[in-house]
């Protein structure tokens, strides 16, 4: 439930769309109910008048009641379209500012906060956002609707004959509160279920889109096909279940609505022989009854939703409360001129949460790298080298020791100010889907034409881009798929010259590449780095000679450093990586 | 336009016709009890408010009024269940066929089409099936009987009332294919911005990190926010007029219901007419229009389904030139050659034109040259994944590599990726992807070539820790490891190996060379090789360059000839003799 009123609360702003999509459901429910009961009533007593003889007929005010008729049929008619629109025009408005809440919580997670399956993630952005979308048009809003329309409705028939007012009543709880929450209770796992079969379904089904080559070469295609056929027979057979209950709903409330007719007549002919009620009034009684139901109907269908719809919200909600790594301060100080770095005995781990078992990503290290340096960081795979530019960058906190950017703490600069500070060109850049002048863009959103070529001229993928048919036009293709490593990365080398930022960290900026584009992407990156202050993360040596200081890490902390020519002498770890290169030059 | 699909469509629910039939014959029968309820209610209310009769004369209909209730109420299950089951068997199907034509079509199809879209067709698009088979189909067919069954009684009972649903009948198809035909055009649309919707969200989501470092995210949220709103517009103007379609339906069902009524007061007010049938016409109208509010409630997912429906096709129709080979690919040892191998992925842009090459058996092959030279796509050929424009592949000399069954060849061969993929599963499933029987002393051996042993033992759960998609939680070398540990598992004769340097350090590195010799051993490899000591060891080097052989020969001939590869050499040494010189300067120092 706590779920529930959480999205009610995001919905706020758009209660007054809500408002009226249930108004308008109210005024068709209760014209509908009018035009039947009143269309028994009027049949009945022109019936009783015909059989009366010509006075009778005289005196029966005919106009009356066909007016009522004519009234409640066109009422019927104008507020059931009207109430679609509001209700369709309030359920997108809501799941447009789900989606903005769920994406503004992500973005302070990323990426070290979302450690997660990306298809799932998708998964739960789409698939639970669309079943949340549910939630006011088939859940709350009949609910409502119903409520208040069957306390209405008893009212009328009780005002006639109170017996009458209180089976209708009891029959619409029954019909419309007993059957869903039956059917409920008997969707409740296998609802839970489905969500999960749904998210394991799509699993593997980006798992195939992505690893087809692996899948078919190791000849397990077919056993892939199988499971993803097994997953929909498994996701089959709890949809089955669920539309079995769902539709033994659907037959109870129309059970239930006949059950009312006959009970109305039950109670209304013994009442009739009394003289309690008249001829009219017993028609009115059952033709009424038979519209009241259309309140309840959809009920049946409405309450099953609420446990999938419970799930997804759950697990909306679990990602959106998720603690963000890293605290922004409310204002930054302002930008100090020089930009020095000093680290002192900084300790970071990745599960700060948890006291008991703390793995130290950096533990003691220092380091200063004073603006204008080109500082090289070298180390194993998890010695800390990437850690300290999660650090820099804001994507992780230290728990300990200092860190200082031009004097200034860093956690007390805002985590966009800070990252405006840096321009990172790693292997791993992100190349967004469509073209390569909205990748450029990014970096720096008004950048006209000659800018973007000039960049591209310093990254050297100008020939590149003027070869292709349509120049900077040419689409890069999923997450830059169409386009090679190297073009990529010369895309991400472009991108730092458009953002020239004081900063740049290098992570990895030649890896992968074939020496003679590494080597002239090297002539490139000096072009870019020149007058800057460089942070060049690796772990091979074929770029030493562009630094002029050098750092080893070892399990998080920096073991050797110094100009490169001085540690040639101390140092015990580079002499011994330099020897490993020569055979393993990349060519 | 609009009709191609849905013809499709009906004819992939033809296999589920016994069920829709099933789900017609009830939704009828249910009809038939509806008019029959209807006949006892009239005559129990006439009886009772104007004949004067009890309850205890009206026992025998009220008890015959509770059986047909739950007749009624069983037949709307029943009708429900069978829907289901047609739209179960459609929408199985239709997935399987999907999943087996995307797999069919091979890699490099799936890599040029956006896979979050290809996903949401399997997905998402199945699944909007759904309603249209389950209830749109059979209402189709119930839409033209019950209504025609009512329209006698009634017209038997009072040829007045008869008339006007004989006039407002007809009328309401009538408007409703008027409205509905430019529904369908924006409903398209929608459905377009829909999954484009899905695809734009994969994107922010895996560049999300790229977009805090751009400083972007915070725009990126207004986008996300305008691209919702774009959907809900383009939604909304769909669903106004989709709306319209029952809007007027429901004009016609309630005029009918208040025309028949007031004709039948003014005829009841003179007495020319009795009760009964006055009730029982009244009760049945509501019924004639029923089925067609229902249709008109499924219409919308009609739309919807037909639109899902073109995105289906279009996936199943895109289907590049298949390989009809049948042949068994040949025993060990394979060599393979290539005469005037051309391939191009858009026509006029060959990334390989007139490879000419013999890759002997039981050696190494490297493949070297610049970045877009061409290498993984004559990997692609040789693997089968493309199909040549020009020229052909030829294994052992005699057979055309497109007259092999491809999963014949792919048996032959074990392939090993830039990026190779782990699944979700454990290390011990993903390595028996390789060979589903290895036991574990296999595994263990496979992973101990590979380099893999130590990493996986130091694991908590050793061969059967979880992997997370992509193999989430283990380095890139890990995942190297583990792949080659999957090649040495399989132990084909042919090796193909895209050779990984991104995101390793040297020792681990080293490691891999070494364990990427100890797998080359003994069998045809062909290697798109970065490595110097890799290349070094190769029997014979490729130098590709602008989709053709620039170069081919030993490592020591083409060194001597001073050509491309030679230049390369120079290039890789001028880093290296830069280390070397500063190691020297260490010995010297």
């Amino acid at each position: 439930m706590r779920e529930l009123i959480r999205l009610l609360r995001l919905y706020r702003p758009y209660g007054l769309w809500m408002a009226g999509g249930v108004a308008l459901g109210l005024a068709t429910m209760l014209a509908n109910f009018g035009l039947l009961a009143l269309a028994g009533w009027f049949l009945a007593s022109a019936a009783a008048v015909g059989l009366a003889g010509y006075a009778a007929q005289n005196a029966f005010n005919f106009f009356t009641p066909a007016a009522g008729v004519r009234f409640f049929a066109t009422v019927r008619v104008l507020a059931r379209y009207a109430s679609r629109l509001v209700d369709h025009e309030a359920t997108f408005r809501e799941v447009a500012a789900l989606r903005v809440f769920l994406f503004a919580r992500l973005v302070p997670l990323a990426p070290l906060g979302l450690a997660d399956r990306s298809g799932d993630l998708l998964g739960r952005l789409v698939a639970d956002v669309e079943r949340l979308s549910d939630f006011y048009p088939r859940v709350l809003l009949p609910m409502l609707v119903a409520a208040i329309a069957s306390l209405v409705m008893a009212l009328a028939f009780g005002a006639i004959a109170p017996a009458a007012g209180l089976a209708l009543y009891l029959l619409l709880l029954l019909a419309g509160v007993a059957v869903p929450l039956v059917g409920l209770g008997a969707a409740a796992k296998p609802g839970r279920k489905i969500v999960a079969l749904e998210a394991g379904l799509r699993a593997d089904v980006v798992d195939t889109m992505q690893g087809m080559a692996d899948l078919l070469t190791y000849g397990a295609a077919p056993a892939m096909a199988a499971r993803i056929e097994g997953a929909d027979a498994a996701l089959i057979a709890g949809q089955r279940r669920m539309r079995s209950i769902a539709a033994i709903g659907a037959a109870a409330s129309t059970l239930l609505a006949n059950v009312a007719m006959a009970a109305m007549l039950l109670i209304g002919i013994p009442l009739l022989r009394a003289g309690l009620v008249s001829g009219p009034e017993l028609s009115l009684f059952v033709l009424g009854a038979l519209g009241a139901f259309e309140a309840v109907a959809p009920l049946s269908q409405a309450l099953p939703l609420l446990a999938p719809i419970r799930e997804s919200a759950r697990r909306v909600f679990e990602i959106a409360d998720r603690p963000a790594p890293v605290r922004d301060p409310a204002a930054s100080p302002p930008r100090p001129g020089r930009l020095d770095l000093e680290l002192r005995g900084i300790r970071l781990c990745y599960n700060a949460a948890d006291k008991s078992e703390r793995i130290w990503a950096l533990n003691g290290l220092d380091l200063s790298i004073p603006q204008g340096t080109r500082m090289m960081l070298l180390g194993r795979s998890g010695a800390g080298k990437t850690s300290i530019a999660n650090l820099l960058l804001r994507f992780a906190e230290y728990q300990e020791g200092s860190a200082l950017l031009g004097g200034i703490e860093l956690h007390d600069i805002r985590g966009d100010d800070v990252r405006s500070l840096f321009t990172v060109v790693s292997e791993r850049t992100f190349l967004f889907h469509g073209t390569i002048r909205d990748n450029l863009l990014l970096a720096r959103p008004g950048a006209t034409d000659p800018m973007l070529w000039q960049a591209l001229e310093t990254a050297q993928l100008a020939a590149f881009v003027r070869a292709a048919p349509a120049g900077l036009d040419t689409p890069v293709g999923e997450a830059g798929a169409r386009i090679s490593g190297g073009e990529a990365r010369r895309v991400a080398l472009a991108r730092a010259v458009l953002r020239d930022t004081p900063w740049l960290i290098l992570d990895e900026p030649t890896e992968g590449l074939d020496p003679v584009t590494a080597a002239a992407l090297r002539g490139a990156l000096e072009a870019v780095t020149a007058g800057r202050t460089v942070l060049w993360i690796t772990h091979r040596l074929e770029a030493i000679s562009e630094a002029d200081w050098v750092a080893v890490l070892e399990a998080g902390r920096v073991v050797e450093s110094g100009v490169v020519g001085a540690l040639r002498n101390s140092g015990s770890y580079l002499p011994r990586l330099l020897q490993l290169q020569q055979g393993l030059a990349h060519l | 336009m609009a009709q191609q699909p849905e013809r499709r469509l009906r004819a992939e629910a033809r296999p589920a016709r016994g069920a829709l039939l099933a789900t017609i014959a009830l939704g009828l029968l249910a009809g038939v009890v509806v008019i029959a309820e209807a006949v006892l209610l009239a005559r129990i209310v006439d009886r009772a408010a104007f004949h004067g009769a009890g309850l205890h004369r009206l026992t025998p209909e009220l008890a015959l009024l509770g059986v047909l209730f739950l007749l009624r109420a069983g037949l709307s299950w029943a009708a429900e269940m069978t829907g289901f089951h047609a739209s179960a068997a459609v929408r199985s199907a239709l997935r399987r066929g999907l999943v087996s034509h995307l797999l069919r079509s091979g890699p490099i199809h799936a890599a040029s089409e956006q896979s979050g879209d290809l996903a949401g067709t399997v997905m998402e698009s199945v699944e909007v099936l759904d309603p249209y088979i389950a209830r749109y189909l059979p209402q189709l067919a119930l839409v033209a009987l019950v209504p025609l069954a009512i329209f006698a009684a009634v017209f038997r009972l009072d040829w007045i009332s008869g008339t006007v649903l004989l006039v407002s009948g007809p009328l309401i198809p009538f408007f409703m294919v008027l409205v509905g035909s430019q529904a369908e055009a924006v409903n398209r649309r929608q459905w377009r911005e829909l999954l484009r919707m899905g695809a734009h969200f994969l994107d922010a989501v895996q560049g999300l990190t790229t977009l805090k470092l751009f400083g972007r995210a915070r725009a990126e949220i207004a986008l996300v926010g305008q691209i919702a709103d774009a959907y809900r517009r383009t939604t909304m103007e769909s669903l106004r007029i989709a709306f319209l379609t029952s809007a007027v339906l429901e004009f016609f069902s309630s005029l009918s219901i208040a025309l028949v009524a007031v004709l039948f007061g003014t005829r009841l007010l003179h007495g020319r007419i009795d009760f009964y049938p006055a009730f029982l016409v009244l009760l049945l109208v509501p019924e004639f229009f029923l089925p067609l509010r229902n249709l008109a409630a499924h219409y919308h997912a009609r739309l919807s389904a037909l639109a899902a429906a073109g995105r289906i096709f279009e996936v199943l129709d895109a289907t590049p030139p298949r390989r009809t080979g049948v042949l068994t690919a040949p025993e060990a040892p394979i060599a393979l050659s290539c005469r005037g191998l051309s391939v191009a992925y858009a026509p006029g842009r060959p990334v390989l034109c007139g490879i000419d090459c013999d890759i002997p058996a039981g050696r190494m092959t490297a493949l070297v040259g610049p970045s877009g030279a061409g290498k993984s796509t004559l990997a692609a050929a040789l693997l089968g994944f493309v199909l040549p424009a020009q020229g052909r592949v030829m294994v052992n000399g005699t057979t055309p590599l497109d007259r092999i069954a491809p999963e014949e060849w792919w048996r032959r061969l074990a392939y090993v990726p830039q990026a190779p993929r782990l699944f979700s599963g454990t290390i011990a499933s993903n390595l028996r992807l390789a060979r589903p029987d290895a036991d574990l002393p296999a595994l263990r051996r496979a992973a101990a070539e590979a380099g893999a042993l130590s990493f996986i033992e130091a694991l908590p759960r050793g061969f059967d820790t979880e992997l997370g998609e992509g193999g989430a939680g283990l380095s890139g070398g890990q995942v190297q490891r583990l792949a080659l540990a999957r090649a040495f598992l399989k132990d084909a004769p042919l090796l193909i190996l895209d050779e990984a340097t991104a995101n390793l350090d040297l020792e681990t590195e080293a490691e891999l060379v070494a364990a990427i010799a100890r797998l080359v051993a003994g069998r045809t490899a062909v290697v798109i090789a970065h490595r110097l000591a890799t290349i070094e060891a190769a029997g014979q080097i490729l130098v590709l360059e602008q989709g053709r052989v620039a170069e081919a020969g030993t490592h020591r001939a083409l060194t001597a000839a001073g050509g491309v590869y030679a230049g390369m050499l120079g290039a890789a040494q001028g880093v290296a003799l830069r280390a070397v010189a500063l190691r020297g300067l260490a010995c010297v120092s």
